[in-house]
């Protein structure tokens, strides 16, 4: 129950792209059509998913203060914490470049839908945002850092495929000409955040 | 030089992130005391806000204020209670403890370690000031609440947060919210109870504040939060243990004191500390 | 080197309203005009150095690596200031939390080094990393300056709005309260951006 209402809430109430706006670059380049738009989702959730927990290991065992004492005692004192951005990229970097050459080599079809989104992804807000909120919020269990990746990968991807949907309608509407484009990609966005809000009265 | 062979590029970036380790490491130890003695600060001002120190008439912070020096004046003995009320020995109630981990033990059930800071005011009077910590709408919340030597009446309290909505739920830091605490009783019709803070107006209750108007979640947090705290710190207060910890197994018993001191076998073999204080 | 490099990042290629770089990390840290300086401060200094070291390594980085020595530096100096605001500024760095941290993956920041710095001599690098980290800043502050006027009635924490007009006091004013929350910032940038562009016609979309 605990992981399904934290799944709830990573994807509506801490929604990442109308509560936070992080991944706003690629929200607002990418999201021109649906079918692209999809793509990259797809693929936000599946780099969410996986390196969340990764780095979730890495700063339990590693970078905590106090951290590197399953080692041996006497690095109780040790406090790597101040590296933690620099892995924490790293390992989003690293894996996103790991996974573009795989996905290239044995599959080249999905390569061609997907594949392209990957190196963008590595400076995707989102992602080293999600990584940093659950350093922030102190996630207790390797579940929680994976339940709450794989929701707020959810929730982004539920953000750009609705934004592309409106985008595409928006194509063939009177926009006054200073505001096409950008300017109203800009309203239409704050106005679904105010209308994701509604979610946070939610109990959960 | 060829840049894209294989011993290149891992000679590279060894050497890159080496130099990088090095500058960082540099950089994080030479300002770490610093870092600490702003954490310290901080902690100490909170404190010392929750006795209604350091503030102006208002319960603004007095900007002029030394904490430091307030802290090592006016506290005059910190130590470490557990969920029984027993003083732990061995631990240091400013510099060991964690709010954070203690949260999160104190969720699951696990043993608390919850520290306690006596503060002689300038009258000479006792006052305790006890630790919360909780999970607000966006992120954590945290303060400290004053309460007098009657075990029973709160003398101040303070709260801080790390990233509520400003102008909203961020107002439990403000002095209009949190002054609102003084002389408020933990009781409630002769047992015990938290503060609550009450959505609507509390209307001169005995145990309850007003919510901020706009920011139900926080206000619901704070109220859940101190209610988990002070409930822990209950045997502290009171001089029993908790109602739950004992009575539990005593079913169809409505006297729950005497449920506890009498038919509970086990759990209530420690004898209740702070007798003397439980009038 | 001409003048336009230290113009052109202000108005015709500002990053956020026509390069739409570094949206991610600001919008969050504009409800106080406090925050948005101190972060318009921190990706000046972090683009305008990176920029300045990548260039001068431009012709040594491995082509496959080049993303993750990129990071790298950026991540460098980004965990530099970050201490340096927990040593020297430390409610600052409070209250920006996790915002500083996201400043690494701040589009300006990639978009400067890759579209400039890899292909300049430093000086012209380091000029142009500094110009849109304050192009990128100017944009934060007018959007705070409206935020915390509008929502709370102070800038830079001190009241502007004189006490007397607050309906609590008997006057007829009353702070918007949807202007400190998060959508507001995206809205106020719309506006933004309609306005430069009715101005600059050029930059108009079909």
């Amino acid at each position: 129950m605990e992981y399904l209402n934290l799944f709830i809430k990573s994807i509506f109430v801490d929604n990442m792209i109308f509560a936070f706006f992080l991944g706003m670059c690629s929200f607002l380049a990418v999201s021109k059509n649906v079918k692209t738009a999809a793509g990259l989702g797809l693929a936000v959730i599946f780099v969410l998913g996986i390196t969340l927990p990764l780095n979730y290991l890495l700063y339990e065992y590693i970078l905590k203060p106090g951290a590197l004492a399953w080692l041996n005692p006497s690095y109780a004192s040790v406090d790597l914490s101040f590296l933690s951005y620099i892995v924490f990229i790293a390992t989003i970097a690293t894996f996103t470049q790991i996974v573009e050459m795989a996905v290239e080599k044995f599959a080249p079809g999905l390569y061609n839908s997907l594949g392209i989104f990957l190196p963008l992804i590595a400076v995707n807000c989102a992602i080293l945002g999600g990584s940093l909120f659950m350093k922030e919020r102190a996630y207790e269990t390797l579940g929680e850092a994976f339940t709450f990746g794989l929701g707020s990968g959810v929730g982004w991807f539920l953000a750009i495929v609705c934004m592309a949907a409106i985008r595409e309608k928006l194509a063939y509407s009177k926009i006054p000409a200073g505001l096409k484009g950008l300017g109203i990609s800009f309203i239409i966005t704050g106005l679904m955040g105010i209308a994701f809000m509604s979610f946070m009265g939610i109990q959960l | 030089m060829n840049t894209n062979s294989n011993v290149y590029t891992v000679i590279y970036t060894t050497i890159l992130v080496v130099i990088v380790a090095a500058i960082l490491a540099f950089a994080a130890s030479a300002l770490k005391s610093r870092q600490q003695a702003n954490a310290d600060l901080a902690k100490m001002k909170t404190i010392m806000m929750a006795a209604n120190m350091g503030q102006n008439p208002d319960g603004s912070v007095d900007k002029s204020a030394d904490f430091m020096k307030l802290y090592n004046d006016h506290i005059t003995n910190a130590f470490v209670v557990d969920a029984e009320g027993n003083v732990v020995e061995g631990v240091d109630a400013f510099k060991d403890i964690d709010l954070k981990s203690q949260f999160s033990a104190l969720k699951k059930g696990q043993e608390v370690k919850l520290p306690v800071y006596e503060c002689t005011m300038d009258d000479g009077r006792k006052v305790n000031i006890l630790a919360m910590y909780g999970a607000g709408l966006w992120g954590a919340i945290w303060g400290y609440v004053a309460v007098e030597d009657d075990n029973e009446t709160v003398a101040g309290a303070i709260f801080d947060h790390a990233s509520e909505t400003p102008g909203l739920g961020a107002k439990i830091a403000e002095p209009p919210f949190y002054t609102q605490f003084r002389g408020k009783k933990l009781s409630d019709a002769g047992q015990f109870s938290s503060v609550k803070v009450i959505k609507g107006g509390a209307n001169g209750s005995e145990n309850g504040v007003d919510a901020i108007s706009g920011a139900t979640m926080t206000s619901k947090a704070v109220s859940a939060s101190l209610e988990q705290w002070l409930g822990a710190y209950k045997a502290f207060l009171t001089g029993r243990p908790a109602a739950k910890e004992c009575c539990g197994a005593c079913e169809g018993d409505s006297e729950k004191e005497c449920c506890c001191s009498e038919n509970c076998e086990g759990e209530c073999d420690n004898e209740p500390v702070n007798t003397e204080k439980d009038e | 080197m001409n003048k336009d490099i230290y113009t052109k990042p202000f108005f015709l290629t500002n990053p956020i309203t026509v390069l739409v770089l570094g949206i991610c990390s600001s919008l969050a840290v504009t409800v106080q005009l406090k925050g948005a300086l101190v972060m318009a401060l921190s990706v000046t200094i972090v683009t305008a150095c990176s920029s300045l070291i990548l260039s001068l390594l431009r012709n040594t980085i491995p082509n496959r690596v080049r993303i993750i020595v990129q990071l790298v530096v950026v991540a460098m100096f980004v965990i530099l200031i970050d201490q340096f605001l927990q040593a020297f500024a430390y409610d600052t760095s409070k209250m920006l939390s996790v915002y500083i941290g996201l400043i690494i993956t701040n589009c300006i920041i990639m978009g400067r080094i890759e579209a400039f710095a890899l292909g300049n001599k430093p000086w012209p690098s380091f000029v142009d990393g500094a110009c849109n980290g304050l192009g990128y800043g100017m944009i934060l502050i007018i959007v705070a300056f409206f935020r915390e006027l509008l929502g709370s009635g102070t800038l830079f924490g001190f009241q502007v709005i004189p006490a007397s007009w607050y309906m609590e006091n008997g006057g007829w004013y009353m702070n918007n309260g949807l202007m400190i929350l998060p959508p507001m910032a995206l809205i106020l940038l719309g506006c933004v951006v309609w306005i430069q562009r009715s101005i600059q016609k050029e930059l108009q979309e079909k």
